[in-house]
């Protein structure tokens, strides 16, 4: 049988050895090269790609939208953005682009309410920095909308439709002022 | 210690008081029932058939009932008897297009309720002139010497924005074209499309809203046809209330409008029916009256009630 | 009030400093009006260590090393350090879940409440009133006997456990681990620089062990002792340093619209904040003060510092996280559900008198 001095010796050895082995491990693992150095999991890497895939996607899928803006086709690119809609139901950026033509078109509560419903769905559209990012246009219809709600809502105060946009612009200038979302 | 002396008063004034307070409360309690058992009668204008707009609305009138408490029940009225049959006072509701709210308030002092909103640009939409891809036709001035498809002429982004749109291009539809038609019958806003997708017709004055709904259902393609030009956006459907009607009631019925979600049900027919699914309605907006400016001053370019000329 | 007291100044000093980096930190690079919360860095930590997958929130923060660390290093100086706890350990880690929702549907932990409201975002004067209420109520739990047991030396030495945690979590924010995710967008992309970050961190963590520094603290005593609290009087400093930089740096916008990371459902600001309130009466200390305390040794506060933690991950994988848009439907079940946890704790858990 072990006595307590020993055995607390016997641990103290085991613990130096368990260090020197995982120093060693550490310092294997950042110092090998080939095949087996790269199954090192990365996580970070792998997000970055997807994100790219996700910005390049988008480009293709509403490339023709694009090209049919540039025309002045407006009417015809709501029809576009109508059939992609029915196979991606839920893209934010399919929302952008529609409220950015109902902005044009006058249809001013609408083009919140798209801004709005995009800008939940993904937030990257009111980051300063982002492949993706509108804060200009979202900036804009804020600016706007702030002027004509207002002035709507003053000589209507019980104006519903008035309120809720509103309440949407104000949402839109919140995430535009920042924010840990 | 002296008590201080009551005023005595007279049991005659007391019971007077008392009479008086009676009256006063049943006349209250009678406005009321009277206002209870009054059945308000709402008009819809017949899009395209009586049984359709039954269909589509008669849910959105029972909702009406339940919500506010009051009575409604809905009366179907063809566009070209509305105006008649609103002045005989058979109805103190209307639901029309807004051409039609645009004579209504103009003529009868019909006054605005509350907008409905389908599709892209919520209560309103736009009328479109519209070619075949393949057609060789890109610009309004190709359209001269071409045949044209208009929807009803009281449609306003069926018939008014473009005829106003072919003026303000230079083109007088009445010279300048081959011809131009109106299907006949009902469901004359699919027979437009469908005339200019089979060769019928060069180009189609098409309301922008049927092409949203056509192209998510599938029944067209975005790349079938090219866009020509496109109006400024009027608003859609909407519901006026005659002026004599109590302020309260109309209060009652846009708030109920208002409120109207998806998820809202109504006892219809026998069966509890989804009122906004059952209209094909996303639901009500609150327009303002200077909102159908637009619409005015298209209607007075292309001389349509109520501005025509003779 | 002890004008000649040197323990009065520290705390004064604590919370001039907390108050003015606060906002330094979203000047340097941190988002705005929160330069400071804990509540928030727990998520993107939480974020950063995989516990949620909310692709904008992934970011260790140094900061909230810095605050363990810099505690720890200021205990062990001054021989505060000691290894203890024992008391009610699972309710701990509730807790600090709990702590986590309700700040979470308001948006900011205390420390953010008063950068905010030194910003000008009038949003927070409804969750202001919840958190002096739950503190009030709290204060009222105690004294009608909650107890949630005594807390003991610790031969063990599971003090030890939380600072070596966040000091391998330094490690890890040097290495950079593939594990370790970073956000290239949104909140979590928007820091200081890591070094100013960690720096403030260990200053703040430093300052407030030694002068107990807490925001709810400073409420607490306000009630026990009035304005003779030194506590009390940190959070005012805290409130004046912050404010001052705010006018200084233009970032004062005073209203209740378009409010960075400020949503207008007021109610339900009240109720997050009032539960924070009341729980942090009970354990003794905002989450900031959490940090501290297990920084110095208090596994009880350590514990309350892994359901933040834990907490974190959940708010934003379980959607309860408030947004600017408003509250979700799990958020207001979620402030309902743990608002009713500690009523029936306050209720049951009580010492017979």
């Amino acid at each position: 049988m072990l006595s307590r001095g020993l055995f607390d010796k016997l641990l103290w050895l085991a613990l130096l050895l368990l260090a020197a082995a995982l120093v060693v491990v550490v310092v294997r693992a950042t110092g090998s090269s080939g095949p087996s150095a790269n199954k090192v999991l990365d996580k970070a890497m792998e997000r970055a790609m997807t994100y790219q895939s996700r910005v390049a996607l988008i480009r293709e899928l509403y490339g023709p939208v694009e090209v049919l803006l540039q025309a002045g086709q407006d009417q015809s690119a709501l029809l576009k953005l109508a059939e992609i809609e029915k196979t991606y139901p839920g893209e934010a950026h399919g929302q952008m682009l529609k409220g950015s033509i109902q902005a044009r078109l006058g249809a001013i509560d609408e083009a919140v309410a798209s801004y709005a419903t995009g800008v939940k769905l993904r937030g990257d559209y009111v980051d300063k920095e982002n492949p993706l990012s509108w804060r200009v246009e979202i900036g804009r219809i804020v600016e706007t909308g702030l002027q004509t709600v207002s002035a709507r809502l003053a000589t209507n105060p019980d104006n519903r439709t008035a309120k809720a946009t509103m309440k949407q612009l104000y949402y839109l200038q919140s995430r535009l002022a920042g924010g840990c979302e | 210690m002296k008590s201080l002396p009551c005023p005595s008063f007279p049991r005659q004034h007391l019971l007077f008081a008392g009479i008086l307070l009676t009256v006063v409360l049943l006349f209250v309690a009678c406005k009321g029932e009277e206002q209870s058992n009054t059945v308000y009668r709402i008009g819809y204008m017949n899009c395209n058939t009586e049984s359709e707009t039954i269909a589509r609305f008669g849910p959105l009138t029972a909702y009406l009932s339940e919500k506010t408490g009051l009575k409604f029940e809905m009366v179907t009225v063809n566009t070209e008897d509305f105006e008649e049959r609103f002045n005989q006072g058979e109805f103190a509701f209307s639901h029309t297009n807004s051409l039609l709210y645009v004579i209504l308030k103009e003529r009868s002092g019909l006054k605005l309720l509350a907008s409905e909103k389908r599709g892209q640009f919520g209560a309103r939409s736009a009328g479109t002139i519209i070619a075949r891809k393949d057609s060789g036709i890109t610009t309004l001035a190709d359209l001269k010497g071409k045949r044209l498809v208009f929807g009803p002429f009281m449609a306003p982004t069926g018939f008014v924005a473009q005829y106003d749109l072919l003026l303000r291009a230079g083109i007088d539809p009445e010279k300048d074209l081959a011809y131009y038609a109106v299907p006949p019958g009902s469901y004359k806003h699919e027979k437009v499309l469908y005339g200019l997708l089979y060769g019928q017709y060069d180009a189609a004055a098409a309301p922008a809203l049927d092409l949203e709904v056509m192209t998510r259902e599938g029944k067209i393609a975005a790349d079938d046809f090219v866009v020509l030009a496109q109006s400024a956006i009027i608003p859609y459907c909407t519901f006026g209330v005659g002026s004599d009607v109590d302020a309260k009631v109309v209060a009652k019925v846009r708030k109920a409008l208002a409120e109207l979600t998806p998820a809202s049900t109504a006892e219809f027919d026998g069966e509890r029916v989804k009122v906004l699914k059952a209209a094909w309605v996303d639901g009500f907006e609150e327009l303002l009256d200077s909102d159908f400016d637009p619409l005015r001053e298209m209607a007075k370019r292309a001389k349509m009630p109520p501005y025509e000329e003779y | 009030m002890n004008w000649r007291d040197q323990h009065y100044w520290l705390v004064v000093i604590t919370g001039f400093l907390a108050g003015t980096l606060g906002v330094l930190l979203a000047v340097w690079g941190n988002p705005e009006n929160s330069g400071i919360c804990v509540s928030c860095f727990m998520e993107t930590s939480a974020g950063a260590l995989g516990l949620h997958n909310n692709e904008r929130m992934e970011y260790l923060r140094p900061e909230l090393l810095g605050f363990v660390l810099g505690a720890f290093v200021s205990a062990a100086l001054l021989r505060e350090f000691k290894s203890r706890g024992g008391s009610a350990p699972l309710a701990r880690v509730f807790a600090g879940v709990l702590l986590i929702v309700g700040c979470a549907v308001f948006i900011g932990c205390p420390i953010k409440l008063v950068l905010r409201l030194a910003a000008g975002d009038l949003t927070v004067l409804s969750g202001l009133f919840g958190l002096v209420i739950g503190v009030g109520l709290g204060l009222r739990g105690l004294a009608h006997g909650l107890h949630l047991g005594r807390t003991r030396q610790d031969p063990s030495g599971s003090g030890w456990l939380v600072p070596g945690l966040f000091l391998l979590l330094l490690v890890f924010y040097f290495v950079r681990p593939g594990f370790l995710l970073q956000s290239p967008y949104g909140g979590a992309a928007q820091h200081a620089p890591g070094w100013v970050a960690l720096a403030v961190g260990l200053l703040l963590g430093f300052l407030a062990q030694r002068s107990r520094f807490c925001i709810t603290g400073g409420v607490r005593d306000s009630f026990l002792f009035g304005l003779r609290a030194p506590l009390l009087w940190g959070v005012i400093a805290f409130v004046g340093g912050a404010l001052l930089v705010s006018l200084l740096t233009g970032r004062f916008q005073p209203g209740f619209y378009g409010q960075p990371g400020a949503h207008t459902d007021l109610l339900w600001s009240g109720l997050g904040m009032l539960l924070v309130g009341w729980i942090s009466a009970l354990i003794g200390g905002c989450p900031f003060r959490q940090l501290v305390k297990s920084g110095e040794g208090d596994s009880d506060a350590g514990l309350v510092v892994i359901g933040m933690l834990l907490g974190g991950g959940i708010v934003q994988s379980w959607g309860i996280a408030a947004t600017s848009s408003g509250v979700s439907l799990a958020g207001k079940v979620a402030v309902l559900a743990g608002l009713m946890l500690v009523v029936v704790a306050t209720l049951f858990l009580r010492e017979d008198a």
